[in-house]
């Protein structure tokens, strides 16, 4: 390839930099300040007092102890494994079965999963909310609620939350499948092993590029979401509630950064592990 | 005459090969088949009380009275809810500008950048592409928040930044990588003579690649778009928190939904939307295979 093609990608390479790093220098930085909307900047001053909201204890009972940022992470960590988990499992059965179908057009399966993700995310939790309701339309016209009583309820967010992003469980699983190589499977039967053996030991490990960058791409959006915590949840909250009210009510930005940097913290954490795995992020898609 | 030994034939059990019963084969398959299309049938739950709702024709949303299209018409006509409706409409207008905007820019650039990207070294292109995957992986709130409290930095100098074009560049910082995913992988595929012959030939470096390397991988450019194209429209959070007064049909819907003054003409509108945006897509599959038979883009794979 033409090494004169290289400076097409230089303003690509300034604007990720301008994007990606200095932002996230500055919320660093104001993560130990105790910057906060309009208030005076000669004031300013670096800071960690504000850093006490990760362990304070606030509970007005004595002898006992809560704190909103560890009920917060606690909800967010459970939501996400749990979702994650749960997508992983149906997702990867979806994927393998349309990979065994052979159908051969992929922009058609690619249609059928993404379709739904073109009515409007806070419509379709608007939907759930709807349906997880006692008395909805589902009861008014066929007489039965499945998932009425939900609202509010653990299982209800999870629910909500697993058929949201499983569609990006299934595409990157879909994806690495069907890079297998359909003469492995088939040398794997010849030499005796069962069908299921083949497909833990040969199927399944091949497929894990797809299964790590699946689970990622449905646990960070899981764990940092807010909308569908805030439209379904009732008192149940994630730490992205937590986040966007430090940003947009009470504009307390010191510790809408920090809270910030927790997440961030989560998010590093899963780009090194997909790097091991999927180098050029080619499952991604 | 030698006596012939007849010796027994082998059978599939005797090399340890255990045929599963053809019942419980079928039922298996029956039972996969009809799990598989469960799942995805939930996927569309949501999709399918949207739809729903756009046919009732009472306002409360918890029962259902009659089938009506009235939503539909009302869209149109506003005869009922009107400043609703127009609220509505403004800010589902707000919503593809930002889109268009950010789809063409990022569909057209970014091949571009993905070209680049491509005739780097292997390494570097490895952590350039890990750069690239970071407003992808990075989660929204984060990316919002990042980028709001760049605009922050911008605003002593342009008062009035926040608006369309803060959304349009929040927009295309996460439309730019799915569109370079895309068109990457088709680079890979093409033959490097391709571009070697071209140049060879004597076409100029940037008309060899308008000419020869774009339309060897426009399916990649194509799925690039649609993928941007998916994102950018059903985008909430990223758009919340660099907004400024330029609300999307996802901030609007944050603060309507659940009020008991929401028209049921969103869910008929958002019906439209996918229905709409479905038929285009038939329409540009079949336009593709068409030409693709008719061997016009014959340098596809």
């Amino acid at each position: 390839m033409n090494r004169l093609y290289k400076g097409l990608a230089r303003p690509y390479q300034v604007w990720l930099i301008v994007l990606v790093f200095i932002p996230l220098l500055s919320m660093l930085l104001i993560s130990v300040s105790n910057y906060s909307v309009g208030m005076d900047l000669a004031n300013l001053q670096i800071t960690l007092s504000h850093w006490n909201l990760l362990y304070e204890n606030v509970s007005s009972t004595p002898g006992t102890f809560s704190n909103p940022f560890i009920t917060a992470f606690t909800n967010s960590l459970t939501g996400a494994f749990f979702t994650t988990i749960i997508s992983f499992v149906l997702g990867y059965f979806v994927a393998y079965q349309i990979k065994r179908s052979r159908v051969k057009n992929k922009l058609i399966i690619m249609t059928i999963i993404i379709l739904p993700m073109w009515t409007n995310l806070l419509l379709r939790v608007g939907g759930f909310a709807n349906i997880m309701l006692e008395n909805n339309i589902i009861e008014s016209i066929f007489g039965i609620n499945p998932l009425g009583g939900l609202f509010g309820t653990w299982p209800g967010i999870v629910f909500a939350l697993v058929v949201t992003y499983m569609p990006f469980m299934i595409l990157p699983v879909y994806t690495a499948l069907e890079k297998i190589d359909i003469s492995l499977e088939e040398a794997s039967l010849d030499l005796g092993l069962t069908p299921f053996k083949t497909f833990w030991k040969v199927i399944f490990p091949l497929s894990m590029k797809g299964v790590v960058t699946g689970s990622i791409m449905v646990f960070l959006p899981t764990f940092a979401g807010f909308a569908i915590p805030k439209l379904l949840g009732g008192n149940i909250y994630f730490i992205g509630n937590m986040i966007e009210n430090r940003f947009i009510y009470t504009r307390n930005y010191a510790e809408g950064s920090l809270l910030s940097m927790v997440v961030l913290i989560i998010i590093l954490g899963s780009l090194l592990l997909i790097t091991r795995f999927d180098k050029e992020g080619e499952t991604l898609l | 005459m030698e006596n012939k030994t007849i010796y027994p034939k082998a059978s599939l059990a005797d090399y340890g090969y255990r045929e599963t019963p053809a019942y419980v084969k079928k039922i298996t398959k029956i039972l996969k088949a009809a799990l598989t299309y469960f799942i995805v049938f939930l996927l569309y739950v949501s999709v399918i009380v949207i739809f729903i709702e756009s046919l009732n024709s009472s306002h409360d949303m918890r029962s259902f009275d009659q089938v009506t299209l009235k939503w539909y018409t009302n869209i149109f006509t506003q005869v009922q809810d009107t400043e609703q409706i127009k609220a509505m409409l403004i800010v589902v207008k707000n919503t593809f500008v930002v889109s268009i905007i950010a789809t063409l820019v990022a569909t057209v650039l970014g091949t571009f950048f993905a070209i680049g990207l491509y005739s780097f070294q292997k390494k570097k292109r490895q952590q350039w592409m890990l750069m690239n995957n970071i407003p992808l992986l990075n989660a929204d709130i984060v990316t919002g928040i990042s980028l709001m409290l760049l605009f922050s930095l911008l605003r002593p100098l342009f008062p009035s930044i926040f608006g369309l074009f803060t959304l349009v560049i929040a927009h295309l910082f996460f439309t730019f990588p799915y569109v370079i995913l895309s068109v990457m992988p088709k680079l890979k595929e093409t033959d490097p003579n391709l571009m070697d012959a071209a140049l060879d030939l004597g076409v100029k470096p940037f008309k060899s690649i308008v000419k020869v390397l774009i339309p060897a991988v426009q399916s990649g450019v194509f799925a690039g778009m649609l993928l941007a194209f998916t994102m950018s429209i059903d985008d909430f959070v990223i758009s919340y928190f660099n907004k400024g007064g330029y609300n999307n049909l996802s901030i609007w819907l944050y603060g309507v939904l659940g009020k008991t003054d929401a028209t049921p003409s969103v869910y008929a509108l958002s019906t439209l939307m996918t229905l709409f945006t479905l038929v285009a897509l038939v329409v540009f599959q079949s336009i593709n295979n068409h030409n693709n038979k008719k061997g016009k883009l014959w340098l596809r794979k």
